[in-house]
């Protein structure tokens, strides 16, 4: 039977070219938008080659003190990351880092700004980076403040024609540093490891950020187990209430919780509550359903049209079956069949589209080295959205033809 | 007429309450397209009140943030010799100091509360003497900052005409003090904090920090003294300089070189400001650009999917036409009648989506996303009405044209 209603729903669909084309021309297009939106995301936050533990890893990259007139919203500065984050138990490890910062070289009268990033050895041991030649910088070059970098593939092209680059120097922001690796580019939406040259934190040109509460640094915090992760949240939070903060006058309390990345990808939402520890992701999840609602009610609408309209277009096809029997389930079961059926085309159109589309964002250059792939996890997204796009705009489609009066539906339509 | 075609409508009303649907849908999709598209444009024919030929920003990081009275007069200090060394080399013909500039990332905003309780939100920005000069920021009354403000026992203050405007009226503001008072709501005053008297001493014709598609509004500028006796006052972020015509783009590394060998803790970044200002237009135009396609496409489908429902609506009721046909109805009055149909639901959609778009400037938006019920929100709102009539009569015309093609004898007894 089910083979049977799968020739009907492509006969139907081959009879009428021009409404089946319509159908899918909007299916594919908003599974094309929605799809890019998911690889992005995925992309940026899904488990990844440089960061294969990310289930285990919490971050901490946004900290806001507040008093009863002031707010002070940025990166933690590195004193107090340094002073509480440390011997948190259930961390495996523990790594500080700054964000990266465009840095400036003059080669040969040429200008090539990369982005830098301070970081110490255990950033290393966190995160996988595949080398290409040499290695890391381990502690004791952090700890005597040794001038070296890694860099990345495409830093090694541009100050080294691609030629083997350790053992030789580099300048950057007026420091001269020598190369003792170079590993594959990451790409930009990677922010955790994203940079192009990397170089111990100890080498700042002053030791000022030693001092400072709020600044521009991230923790990295590996947990020794799955179960070790709210543990580790609460105790640095409490740590965190002790804390000495700057201008007593004006700020009493610190959050800066330790999360999943996403969660602190939540915490940058611009109409979150800043001042609130605890998890916003489900308020990051309840604004991008809300914004793919939004986005899908025009293509719904206009689906739901088009599957009314051919409906109307088989009320005499219908009137038989009903005449002869058919329960309304079976014929409402049939139409959601064919429309899910349609749906899937139209989605592997869209995948297809997507990516023509996503080639095009990683060749525009506006996420450095990014590298798009639409991998099993995504397609599982978007068969998953198909699916349930097809099923929102043919069930009240289906709905009505269920209501037909099988009398006038022979007749060759009832408009009503 | 109407009346009659408006009760054929109702008869078939499920099916054209949904495409009235979407037809509202896709106007305020259009209408958001076209009000930002249209701000753009309007924003762009505003003065922006600065010229930035030849001139280069380089953008200064202390590493170090703090409100020690110490390390501020270090800085103080170190700016000051690092002014002076630029402003030496033979390429260089002005410098000058500024806390944000042109086409910059950085936003200083403030908000003053004027006696009466009246909150006056503005862009700030506090500058050196030079600004002007390197800027060629015309100035509309008044004069600028200069040394004659060194004993001034209060501070000088710049607005900007629309500032002056919103707080003077039609006074004349130059010599005026904006009168302000502390917000209750902000607790017991600090007794350290003296309280300022901002002495208005000039206005100029306008400041767009943000560049050509930012929207025009309040912005003040006040003085910037590296040798001044007050060691509260905030440090430059930034030096401006305008090069001599001829200077090569190489030039960068001797300015970085130069400024490093006087302040050999900091960091900086030289950037054309021409550079700056395409980076800043990419900022604004790519979300537009976004959203226009995204848009476009949409509209696409909805054009292709009204004009198939109304297709097999006319294939629907090819009876109904042939019998106003054998009743001698001419050919353009049926099609018109199927375009006219057409018209009152768009109609419809159209008058429940003003009437809601209406109630948006009332919306107590940011002021940055403040809607104006001004002459751009009309135009906006007549484009998009004449753009969505368009849409939906082209959408109709084929399938009127189908609905006149049968001769009404066989569209009698047509299944």
């Amino acid at each position: 039977m089910f083979n049977h209603y799968l020739s009907l729903a492509v006969k139907v669909l081959l009879r009428r070219k021009f409404f089946t084309f319509i159908s899918l021309f909007g299916i594919s297009f908003t599974l094309l938008v929605l799809t890019v939106v998911t690889a992005l995301f995925d992309h940026s936050f899904g488990p990844d080659a440089t960061e294969p533990r990310q289930d285990r890893s919490m971050y901490v990259d946004r900290a806001v003190m507040y008093g009863p007139h002031s707010t002070w919203s940025s990166s933690p500065g590195f004193k107090l990351l340094d002073e509480h984050a440390r011997d948190l138990p259930g961390v495996e490890r523990l790594s500080l880092y700054e964000g990266d910062r465009t840095v400036h070289s003059y080669v040969d009268g040429r200008k090539i700004s990369s982005a830098l990033k301070r970081t110490d050895a255990e950033f290393w041991k966190i995160l996988d980076f595949t080398f290409l030649e040499g290695g890391p910088y381990g502690t004791p070059d952090v700890a005597e403040a040794r001038f070296v970098a890694v860099i990345n593939a495409r830093t090694r092209e541009r100050f080294f024609d691609g030629k083997p680059a350790v053992g030789r120097w580099l300048e950057a922001d007026g420091q001269r540093f020598q190369v003792i690796g170079v590993v594959e580019d990451v790409s930009e939406l990677r922010q955790v490891p994203y940079a192009e040259i990397w170089v111990p934190y100890t080498t700042a040109k002053t030791d000022a950020y030693k001092r400072e509460v709020m600044g521009d640094w991230n923790a990295i915090a590996l947990a020794s187990t799955k179960a070790a992760m709210p543990g580790i949240h609460d105790e640095f939070n409490s740590r965190l209430r002790r804390a000495e903060l700057p201008e007593p006058k004006h700020y009493e309390a610190i959050v800066a919780p330790f999360e999943t990345k996403f969660e602190s990808f939540a915490r940058n939402m611009p109409t979150t509550d800043r001042k609130n520890p605890d998890s916003q992701v489900w308020r990051l999840i309840g604004l991008l359903t809300g914004l793919a609602l939004l986005f899908v009610l025009i293509p719904t609408v206009n689906l739901v049209n088009i599957n009314i309209s051919r409906i109307m277009e088989r009320a005499s096809e219908i009137g038989v079956r009903k005449a002869f029997g058919a329960p309304a389930r079976t014929l409402v079961g049939q139409f959601l069949l064919e429309n899910v059926l349609l749906t899937l085309v139209g989605a592997l159109g869209g995948f297809l589209l997507s990516l023509l589309t996503l080639r095009i964002i990683e060749r525009s250059g506006v996420f450095a080295y990014a590298h798009f792939t639409l991998n099993p996890r995504v397609f599982a997204y978007g068969v998953g959205l198909a699916i349930l796009f097809g099923l929102i705009s043919g069930v009240y489609p289906a709905w009505r033809m269920s209501r037909l009066n099988p009398v006038e539906a022979l007749k060759g339509g009832s408009s009503r | 007429m109407t009346r009659h075609l408006l009760r054929l409508i109702w008869n078939r009303k499920r099916q054209n309450f949904l495409l009235t649907l979407e037809i509202f849908f896709s106007f305020v999709t259009l209408f958001g397209v076209v009000l930002f598209a249209m701000q753009y444009a309007n924003n762009a024919r505003q003065p922006l009140g600065y010229e930035i030929d030849r001139v280069w920003s380089l953008s200064v990081d202390t590493k170090e943030s703090s409100d020690d009275p110490e390390v501020k007069t270090r800085h103080r200090e170190t700016y000051r010799q690092l002014l002076t060394a630029l402003r030496e080399l033979p390429q260089i013909e002005v410098a000058a100091g500024a806390f944000t500039g042109p086409y910059a990332n950085s936003n200083w905003g403030g908000a003053i509360r004027l006696v009466g309780g009246r909150k006056v939100e503005h862009g700030f920005n506090r500058v050196t003497d030079d600004f002007l000069e390197l800027f060629h920021v015309p100035l509309v009354a008044g004069r600028w900052f200069s040394r004659e403000d060194d004993a001034a026992t209060w501070t000088p203050v710049v607005l900007n005409r629309h500032m002056a405007q919103e707080i003077f009226g039609d006074q004349n503001p130059i010599g005026q003090i904006i009168k302000d008072e502390r917000d209750p709501n902000d607790g017991p005053p600090d007794p350290n904090d003296k309280p300022e008297v901002r002495r208005v001493i000039g206005v100029v014709e306008e400041f767009r920090q943000n560049g050509e598609l930012s929207t025009a509004g309040n912005y003040s500028f006040g003085r910037m003294r590296l040798d001044g006796p007050d060691p509260k006052a905030a440090l430059p972020d930034r030096i401006f300089v305008r090069v001599k015509a001829g200077t090569p783009a190489a030039f960068e590394e001797t300015l970085v070189k130069r400024a490093m060998a006087v302040a050999t803790d900091w960091s900086f970044e030289v950037q054309p400001l021409d550079t700056m200002r395409q980076d800043k237009l990419r900022q604004y135009a790519i979300p537009l650009l976004v959203i226009a396609i995204i848009a476009l496409f949409l509209l696409l489908m909805v054009a292709l999917g009204l004009t198939g429902v109304v297709w097999q609506g006319v294939t629907q009721r090819i009876r109904e036409f042939g019998l106003r046909r054998a009743k001698g109805a001419t050919i353009v009055a049926v099609r018109r009648q199927v375009l006219i149909e057409m018209v009152i639901m768009t109609s419809l959609a159209v008058a429940a989506a003003v009437i809601l778009l209406g109630q948006l400037p009332l919306l107590p938006l940011p002021s940055e996303m403040q809607i104006v019920a001004g002459p751009v929100f009309l135009a906006s709102l007549a484009v998009s009405v004449a753009a969505i009539y368009l849409l939906t009569l082209a959408c109709g015309w084929y399938p009127s044209r189908l609905a006149t093609r049968i001769e009404p004898a066989e569209a009698l007894h047509y299944e």
